[in-house]
């Protein structure tokens, strides 16, 4: 276990620049998650770390050693794929005992089994060790995969989207596991992922990549509420940030240079309309469209004018579609017309 | 293309132009009827074409019959010649000359084609240019293989007796690999493996193309040397399709006849007499027709068990 650090690296493939000019330090026993979408260059970023690709420019540093040029195998690091890359032929014990086995290793045999059944018990494979990787379900896979990833003991461990490829229920459960070892053995994780659930959970910290850009490092708590831009901001937060253009909210008191405004779907106040109440200064009009109704709250859908919007709200609350609310917010974000923020 | 366009597109057409009568009779059958309509042609034409000839051959073999004497009266001699083929030193010998063909060039070219896979697998310049003129050979008929071979052999101006000849330092005349005992066994296995490999090849590289990378770079990352990712990834992954390579050919091998008969029409003596040469020179040269449908029918048994044992285990690797 050791600090990584990554500085100035940038890749391109043919005319696509996957990762530009990108910095990054992870603190030792640290849990970093990389957020963006497809082709924001998280996956390079990892297999740039990994050794699987080389940078064009930059370096990269594994325990204060410089590893820009060394293959993977000379690298303290361990990957786990999206893909299920189990050795198919071998059980789950020779799969978890590959990396240990190797010639630069030369771990007694006892140790092997001790450390084997260690990782097992934890990951709960420790009855499925006699199995072949072919005989398991979609979960065991990934989970001696993970499981593969960790007997070593890496300087880093990188994931890249190892959860994707499972459904929604054992990809909670393996989320907390996940975020369980990793607390246990303290193992420094590089972890690349679109979905904001996983990296708002576990990592300590998150990177927000955009265009093979780092647009923002903090913490999930500083990325949700102080986001760099109105890009960061839709990151995060299901269902997603309203971003409306400043003309719906007319002449009130916002920066000059605002263009977008950015409100939180938590961050709306609801007022029904009746004839005892005076309509306020600054609130909207707004027509309700379409009330979700998800039990423990409700997703309404507004519209302010042409503008639609999501709102979080009671689930007691009872609305018809067509009704004319009243509107005010909490805490709005202003964005620039590059979308970036105006504090 | 949208549910709609389909009720509403040519085959409604269809259905409407069809005649009432028709079209009443069709209504009426069950789906499981029209499936066996749309199956039957061909299940007829199969029947025809394959297992009637089977039926006849087996009952043509407990007979006398002789194709050359239609008029001669047709006895019934039961297992007779079952009995004496099998009885047969020579027969035997036949059979083990099989063997030994089959056997050899079924392991030449299982090494050197998946070899050859698994360098053309990698990217290098030019690699499909390369690919395909490895398959050429493939592509010829055999009986222009026979033919191109019978010169390359040929003692006095073969380019093969040449090459040879020039680096084992002996004078290309000095042997005759179609002519000689102990060389024409070899001479046979040379041709079918310089034509029948680039398909072993092939099907190999498909195996080889069908192992995602990402498992190589989870074991490069996991410290595994080249050799080891060899032997723990590339090969037994690998190894159905090598196994199906070695099925087709030693079926296809087991059966050989066109090209050995055109290069040494089993001489030697009888030394490249492989059973199916035995089997034409005894259907057509002796006209022995009850005795060489009953050989026919042994020969067609031995490929079937062997080829059925052979799967059963096949499907076993695939399992794993």
């Amino acid at each position: 276990m050791a600090e990584v650090s990554v500085s100035n690296v940038s890749k391109s493939f043919g005319a696509t620049r996957a990762v530009r000019d990108l910095s990054l330090t992870i603190a030792d026993g640290e849990f970093v998650a990389l957020l963006g979408p497809t082709g924001a260059g998280k996956t390079t970023t990892l297999r740039l770390v990994a050794g699987l690709e080389k940078p064009e420019s930059g370096t990269i540093t594994i325990g204060g050693l410089d590893a820009t040029h060394a293959p993977p195998a000379a690298r303290d690091v361990t990957f786990v794929f999206q893909q299920y890359s189990l050795y198919p032929h071998l059980t789950v014990f020779e799969n978890l005992a590959f990396p240990l086995r190797s010639p630069t290793r030369r771990t007694p045999e006892e140790d092997i089994r001790r450390i084997v059944n260690e990782v097992a018990t934890m990951l709960r494979i420790e009855t499925k060790l006699g199995n072949k990787a072919t005989q398991l379900s979609g979960g065991q896979m990934q989970r001696v995969a993970i499981g593969r990833a960790l007997v070593r003991r890496p300087a880093i461990a990188l994931m890249d989207e190892p959860l994707s490829s499972l459904d929604a229920k054992l990809r909670s459960d393996l989320r907390v596991e996940l975020k369980r070892i990793q607390r246990e053995l303290r193992t420094t994780i590089l972890y690349v992922t679109h979905d904001q659930m996983e990296a708002m959970t576990m990592a300590d910290r998150i990177g927000v990549l955009e265009g093979g850009r780092l647009v923002q490092v903090g913490t999930p708590r500083e990325i949700y509420e102080n986001p760099v831009s109105a890009y960061v901001a839709s990151r995060l937060g299901q269902p997603a940030i309203n971003l409306i253009p400043r003309a719906i909210l007319g002449e009130s008191a916002v920066p000059p240079e605002t263009a977008t405004i950015g409100i939180r779907t938590e961050h709306m106040r609801l007022l029904r309309r009746s004839k005892l109440r005076m309509t306020s200064q600054g609130d909207l009009a707004a027509t309700v469209r379409r009330v979700e109704h998800l039990g423990d709250q409700n997703h309404l859908h507004l519209a302010i004018g042409e503008h639609e919007m999501v709102m979080l709200a009671d689930p007691t609350l009872e609305l018809q579609n067509g009704e004319i609310v009243d509107l005010s917010f909490v805490n709005p974000l202003f964005f620039n017309s590059e979308g970036a923020r105006i504090s | 293309m949208n549910a709609r366009s389909d009720s509403e597109g040519p085959a409604r057409n269809v259905a409407n132009m069809t005649p009432d009568r028709v079209a009443r009779t069709v209504r009426g059958l069950s789906d499981k009827a029209i499936a066996w309509l749309f199956i039957g042609p061909t299940m007829l034409l199969l029947l025809a074409i394959n297992l009637f000839p089977l039926i006849w051959t087996i009952q043509l073999s407990f007979t006398n019959y002789r194709a050359n004497r239609p008029n001669a009266p047709i006895l019934n001699i039961g297992l007779d010649h079952y009995r004496a083929i099998l009885t047969d030193p020579d027969i035997w010998l036949r059979m083990q000359a099989t063997a030994h063909f089959v056997f050899w060039t079924i392991a030449l070219q299982t090494i050197i084609g998946f070899a050859l896979a698994y360098l053309v697998d990698r990217k290098f310049r030019g690699h499909g240019f390369w690919t395909t003129l490895i398959l050429v050979p493939m592509m010829l008929s055999p009986a222009v293989v026979g033919n191109f071979w019978t010169f390359l052999y040929q003692p006095q101006i073969g380019l093969f007796n040449y090459i040879v000849g020039f680096f084992a330092n002996v004078p290309p005349g000095s042997f005759k690999m179609l002519g000689d005992v102990t060389l024409s066994p070899w001479a046979i296995i040379i041709v079918d493996t310089w034509m029948w490999t680039p398909y072993v090849m092939l099907i190999c590289l498909a195996g080889l193309r069908s192992i995602p990378d990402y498992i190589y770079e989870a074991a490069e990352v996991d410290r595994a040397s080249n050799w080891r990712q060899f032997i723990s990834i590339t090969l037994p992954m690998c190894m159905p399709f090598i196994m199906l390579a070695v099925l087709f050919r030693g079926i296809e091998n087991f059966k050989m006849f066109d090209m050995v008969n055109l290069l040494t029409s089993g001489g030697p003596g009888s030394t490249t007499e492989l059973a199916s040469i035995t089997l034409k020179r005894a259907a057509f040269e002796a006209w022995r027709t009850g005795y060489s449908s009953a050989f026919a029918i042994i020969l067609f048994v031995a490929v079937f068990g062997l080829a059925n044992i052979y799967v059963k285990t096949l499907n076993k690797v695939k399992a794993r």
